[in-house]
Order: structure tokens, then C-alpha cells, then sequence
């Protein structure tokens, strides 16, 4: 298969793979590339890919590729480039007299202006006749000179390699800017960034025809970025105040609703409702495609179930208040109590294991005390297949971005597997408050 | 709410288990408003196999909606069927009302289209 250059963002490297394997699979484009020969900390991937087409297909919705081109070329200096690209020139005849535009771009070092047009003339052995057009050009190529990223005040003087393409697709960063939480009309303390959103939304698969389900929607955040890639959604929460908009940064604009019109997905985030995921109403059964989630670690949100410290009290429901019994007050909030990390993380498991389609995926973030982690840490379950384990880090801890995908039809009540110690989230809120700085 | 999610939701109290009963939840004094939606045929026809169609068929039958008493063996292809579909499940949203439950009589609330399903301290 021919061979394309993939440039990635400069951010979430350890999420660059997981999200290109799930794009694979979306939009059914295979790529083959060697994953153990991969560095993040290199911008450029190359890969197999069967067209240019499909090469675009792929990265279409890619929030951390910015772009991908067909492999012109590579090497340690412009002679190694320059001969490889020689070795191919009837490619160039396609681009003769077609209008064009070159970009260069140095990672690891600024390059000049100065600098960028002396590599651009330094192509003209291409012979290309055409008029260069910085905009809408009919053929783009790009140079990177990777100089890589060093702990040094000055970058290096010679770049580590060269790389030459034709640019064939780009990404959907743009998409941040669109979902930026700073732009959101309706936010809270624990809304997810864009970015991040996004990829979700893409290691889910949310895609037109499928159904999503967010159980700790806080204010929303996958259900639009899913919506937004035609996947329809639904959630819940125990805190009905995020939903409705009583609580959050933004009040008086109804809550998520302000959120659905302006992302315009109101035909497809299709409803929230209020209860505790661990006493859920959902009927038995296979339901949704994918359950998008970040549970609360309990640091700056209080993960809550219902229930009452030491015990629940019955007898409390029917406390006559006001001529009415306790519980059918309409200001009634039942007791609850904390709802311990891996407790959470265990019973989404368990549910995503009943309620997903085969082939449907759970999406995640685990929270885990850098250095206790360990890869036994991730917890699994029988019905479920580990697919992917990319690591946001802040220092003395991090959160991981867990996908799973359910393989089999798990009988009800199936759990998932014990772990042989505890892992790094178990009391993940006690762990946070006594030794880690303030977020 | 959408009627999508209603014929999902079953009662969850406590002992509450007798499947005739506790689904599908039964409206009660509710506020309805119909809101046009763009077609998704991909979605209806992928969710018909995940939707309780007894359920559907009854719940919409005591809101006076139109439905069809059986799936065609084509849905896909059946113009009418999916519009008939599509309102139903998607552009009828319960904005107010309860939902009850004849099992057990829990009534849950549902005020500006968002159903609390929270149970109370002795329904857990």
C-alpha cells in the first residue's frame, strides 16, 4: 500500500494511536503502521494506506492529526530528500501546471521567513509551471523539518529529519475552537474540555445511527460533541442542578438546553433525566452503542450514590411535613452517601457490560496516582476487551481515557474481575487531598 | 422526554419486580408539545429491534398517538411507517406530568421534560 505522512498535533500524544485505530474502524479505512517503531515524540507517523481517498477519509475527523500526505520523501538532510524524491518524477507531471502551495514548518525550532522561501526555491527542481496560490491551491505539499524537542535554550542547529509530501487530507481540529468551553453558553466546575470532548467522541465511534449514553452527563459535553459527529444521546445524572441549569457557572440559561441550541444538535441529544446510575431504571437488555462517561473522582466533584451514612432509615420517607409525607414533598432530596472510586469505576463495567450492544464501546476516565499505577490497575470484565489506555498526566497524578469494547453477550449479574491488590484509584479522593497540590 | 427514552425506562423500586407492572411506566396529567425534528431514518431503523413495541404501542394508545399495531417486515423501505415512527418517538416530548408505576404506585416527576428518577430512602 502506498505510503502517507500523518502530522500530529503538538498535545495528548499518548492519545494519538488510540484515536487513529478508532478512526480506522469508523470510517473503515485499514492502516498499517509500525506502532512499536513510533516515538511521541515525533510529530510525523508514516503509514500504509491503500489511496489518497482513503487517506482523507481517515483523517477527517481526527481532532490530534492536522494532516495527512502522500510520502514524498524523507531524510537526515535535503541531498538524502531531495534524492528520493527524484526517484519518482513521474508524479510530478500530474502538478505541472496546476496551481500550488508549499508550507514549511520547523518542529522543534521557528523557522524564518527567510529560511521557509530558501527551502521552498531549493524545490524547484520539480519544474512546477503553475502559480503559487496561498490560498485554494490545487496541489499543497509540505516540508517538516523535525529538529525534536530538547531540554536545551537553544534548539538545534540541524534538524534529526526532513519530510516531504502532498497534503491529501486534513483533521477537524478546528472543532476545539467550535466547542470551546470558554464560548459555551452553559458550563460547569467539571466540564471537559474540548478537545478532549472530541476524542471521546471518535474513540467511541459516535457516528450517524448509533446511541449514546452519558450516566454522569454533569453538563452535557459528550452528548453534543456525539450529537455533533450525528450520533443521537442520551444521560443522566444524580444531580438534577447541572441538567436543569440551577447550578453551574452560567445560570438562568435553562442549563443544557442553552448548550443543545447552540451547537444545534437539539433533533439529536435526546433526553437527561435524574437518578443514581448504581439504582438505575434502564430495563434489561442491550441499548446503547456506547456510554461516554467521566465519573466523578470525588476531588473537586463529590461522587454521591443514594443511600445514608451507617445505614438507610426508612422511616424517614414518611416523616409527615406540612400534611404531607416526607417523601412525596416536592423538595425532597433523598439522603446520599459517597460513592468510592473504584466502586464507580467497577459497577460502570458491569453496566456497560449489560447494556452494550455487541461491538459497542465504553469510554472512560480513570483517575490514578502516577507513580502507584500499574497496568493491572485497569479493570476488567469477561464481556469486555481492553482497546485502548492513553494517559493525560498532571504530575503526581493522571487520568487515563479507558476504551472498551464489549465482545460478548454478558449474562445478567456477570462481574467484573477481582483485582489481586488495590489499585492506584481505589479512595482516589483521599489520595488526591493528602498528598497531591491543588489542581 | 422524548417517548424513545420513556419505553427504556422501568420502575426500579425496591422489590418492584413484577415485569407487567413495573413497565412500560404509565403517564399521568401530562403536558405534551410536539416538536419537529429532522428525519433519522438510519437511527429508527437501527433502535427498532432495541425498542419494546408492545410497550410503545400501548403507552402510545393512552396518549392518543398513531402508531402502527405491528413492525412491517420492511421498515426501512416504508415511507409511512417511519414517519409515523419518527413523530412518535422523537418529536413527542412530555414537557410536565408524572409517570406511575402500577406496581408499586411510585409516582416520578417529570417538570420541564426531565424525569427525576431518584428513589426515596426506603425504595432502596
Amino acid at each position: 500500500m502506498p505510503a502517507f505522512i500523518l502530522q500530529f498535533a503538538h498535545c495528548h500524544e499518548d492519545f494519538r494511536l488510540a484515536e487513529l485505530d478508532a478512526l480506522s474502524e469508523l470510517e473503515g479505512v485499514a492502516v498499517r503502521y509500525d506502532a512499536a517503531g513510533y516515538s511521541a515524540e515525533s510529530p510525523i507517523l508514516v503509514v500504509e494506506i491503500d489511496s489518497a481517498a482513503s487517506a482523507a477519509k481517515l483523517v477527517r475527523r481526527a481532532i490530534l492529526i492536522r494532516s495527512v500526505s502522500e510520502y514524498w520523501g524523507s531524510g537526515a538532510t535535503y541531498a538524502e530528500l531531495f534524492a528520493e524524491v527524484k526517484r519518482t518524477p513521474d508524479r510530478w507531471n500530474e502538478f505541472m501546471q496546476k496551481s500550488f502551495k508549499f508550507t514549511v514548518e520547523g518542529f522543534g525550532r521557528s523557522l524564518t521567513q527567510k529560511e521557509k522561501v530558501a527551502v521552498i526555491e531549493s524545490f524547484s527542481f520539480l519544474g512546477f509551471e503553475g502559480p503559487i496560490r496561498m490560498k485554494d491551491a490545487e496541489a499543497e505539499f509540505l516540508v517538516c523539518e523535525e529538529y525534536g524537542e530538547t531540554d536545551l535554550p537553544v534548539p538545534p542547529e540541524t534538524p534529526k529529519k526532513l519530510w516531504f509530501g502532498r497534503i491529501v487530507g486534513r483533521g477537524s481540529r478546528h472543532l476545539i475552537d467550535v466547542f470551546d468551553v470558554k464560548k459555551r453558553k452553559y458550563l460547569g466546575n467539571t466540564t471537559m474540555d474540548a478537545e478532549l470532548s472530541l476524542v471521546m467522541a471518535n474513540q467511541a465511534l459516535a457516528q450517524p445511527g448509533t446511541l449514546v449514553y452519558d450516566p454522569f452527563m454533569g453538563t452535557g459535553s459528550f452528548l453534543l460533541t456525539c450529537a455533533h459527529f450525528g450520533a443521537c444521546s442520551m444521560g443522566s445524572d444524580i444531580d438534577g442542578r447541572q441538567i436543569r441549569g440551577t447550578a453551574g457557572f452560567r445560570r438562568g440559561v435553562n442549563g443544557i438546553s442553552a448548550n443543545v441550541a447552540q451547537y444545534q444538535v437539539a433533533d439529536r441529544v435526546l433526553g437527561s433525566a435524574v437518578f443514581d446510575i448504581s439504582r438505575n431504571p434502564w430495563r434489561a437488555g442491550a441499548l446503547f452503542d456506547a456510554i461516554v462517561t467521566d465519573p466523578p473522582y470525588g476531588v473537586r466533584a463529590g461522587a454521591k450514590r443514594l443511600g445514608r451514612k451507617n445505614g438507610t432509615v426508612p422511616q424517614k420517607s414518611f416523616t409527615v411535613i406540612d400534611g404531607v409525607e416526607n417523601y412525596k414533598r416536592s423538595d425532597y432530596y433523598p439522603p446520599t452517601v459517597a460513592y468510592e472510586m473504584s466502586a464507580v469505576v467497577s459497577d460502570l463495567l458491569a453496566f456497560a457490560a449489560e447494556r452494550l450492544v455487541v461491538g459497542g464501546r465504553l469510554v472512560y476516565w480513570l483517575p490514578t496516582v502516577a507513580d502507584e499505577y500499574e497496568p493491572e490497575d485497569v479493570p476488567l470484565h469477561p464481556a469486555l476487551r481492553l482497546v485502548a489506555n492513553s494517559e493525560q498526566p498532571f504530575g503526581s497524578w493522571s487520568r487515563r481515557l479507558i476504551t472498551m469494547v464489549k465482545v460478548a453477550a454478558s449474562p445478567e449479574g456477570a462481574g467484573p474481575q477481582k483485582a489481586a491488590h488495590d489499585p492506584a484509584h481505589k479512595n482516589f479522593r483521599d489520595k488526591y487531598f493528602n498528598r497531591f497540590e491543588p489542581l | 422526554m422524548r417517548l424513545i427514552t420513556h419505553n427504556m425506562l422501568k420502575c426500579h423500586v425496591k422489590n418492584c419486580t413484577d415485569p407487567d407492572k413495573q413497565f412500560p411506566l404509565r403517564f399521568k396529567d401530562v403536558q405534551l408539545e410536539q416538536i419537529d425534528a429532522e428525519r433519522n431514518d438510519e437511527f429508527l431503523v437501527r433502535m427498532l429491534p432495541r425498542i419494546d413495541w408492545p410497550a410503545l404501542s400501548k403507552t402510545t394508545k393512552e396518549l392518543d398517538i398513531t402508531l402502527p399495531e405491528t413492525v412491517p417486515g420492511n421498515p426501512e423501505d416504508d415511507e409511512e411507517f417511519l414517519q409515523a415512527l419518527h413523530t412518535a418517538i422523537l418529536e413527542t416530548h412530555i414537557k410536565q406530568g408524572s409517570m406511575l408505576c402500577d406496581g408499586c404506585g411510585h409516582e416520578y416527576k417529570i417538570t420541564n421534560g426531565i424525569p427525576n428518577m431518584l428513589l426515596a430512602e426506603h425504595e432502596i
